[in-house]
């Protein structure tokens, strides 16, 4: 019977190439730009600029990040 | 041509890629706080950095406790360098927090997230001592930075944090550094996290 692959197998299996080819790199690089273009997209729409870090520090006590 | 993913020079280990812009917003905080004070990354940044590929809203670092005065430089140093803090704009209010051992957050002006959760401890923090008085240089591309002993951090995230987040990263540092992980570190901080751990 075929075994399962984990998602720690798969992290291994990442690693592993990733060590052998480091242009996988460039993927990683894309996941991360990705993700922080669009946080900052999204919560300077949220809050504005004006007054961002006041509407910013409202929603962070909301999520209960901050006190 | 040597086509591994990191080498090691001179104690250093060199990843062998661009920055990304996680590594620049770090980057950037870094610069400023050395001027002010020791520090060392650690947990999430030390794998993603390294090549984990997974999200992340924060990175620690870690800093042994400074005095008020010292902070409020450095807190103005980052306001002056784009850096806002989510805890208040008022330097005094926010080492309230630091002094009782509290976290701190900053991020980049009008944005918030990455940030930059700001870790104070002192000497009877064992393990924080521990891994930041035996600190690993890293390098990607002109960054140079601080990290835990790569078997401390693997140990620590297994031993102590344990979520299956964290669970990844170890397999992660596992995998990617197995040419590097000395068995007999691995076994003595074995010992150590496990003595100090509460």
């Amino acid at each position: 019977m075929k075994e399962t692959l984990t998602d720690l197998d798969y992290v291994s299996i990442y690693a592993n190439k990733l060590k052998e080819n480091p242009d996988l790199f460039k993927q990683h690089a894309e996941l991360i730009d990705s993700q922080i273009k669009a946080s900052k997209e999204i919560f300077k729409k949220k809050f504005g600029t004006r007054n961002f870090n006041e509407n910013a520090r409202k929603y962070l006590r909301a999520i209960q990040l901050i006190k | 041509m040597d086509k591994t993913g990191y080498s090691l020079v001179e104690n250093t280990i060199i990843i062998k890629r661009e920055l990304n812009s996680l590594d620049i917003f770090v980057m950037e905080f870094i610069e400023v706080l050395k001027k002010h004070t020791d520090y060392l990354i650690v947990s999430g940044f030390v794998s993603i950095s390294t090549g984990r590929t997974r999200g992340t809203e924060d990175v620690d670092v870690i800093f042994p406790l400074i005095e008020r005065e010292k902070f409020i430089n450095l807190f103005k140093d980052l306001i002056k360098h784009n850096f806002w803090c989510y805890q208040s704009d008022n330097p005094e209010e926010v080492y309230n927090y630091l002094k009782n051992f509290q976290s701190i957050r900053f991020a980049k002006k009008d944005q918030l997230f990455p940030n930059i959760e700001f870790i104070p401890f002192d000497s009877t923090k064992k393990l924080k001592s521990f891994e930041f008085n035996h600190p690993q240089k890293i390098k990607i591309s002109n960054f140079e930075f601080k990290i835990p002993p790569i078997e401390f951090e693997i140990l620590y995230k297994e031993l102590l944090l344990s979520s299956q987040k964290d669970m990844a990263d170890a397999r992660h540092l596992r995998e990617f550094f197995s040419d590097l992980i000395n068995k007999s570190k691995l076994e003595e901080y074995k010992n150590l996290i496990t003595k100090y751990k509460k």
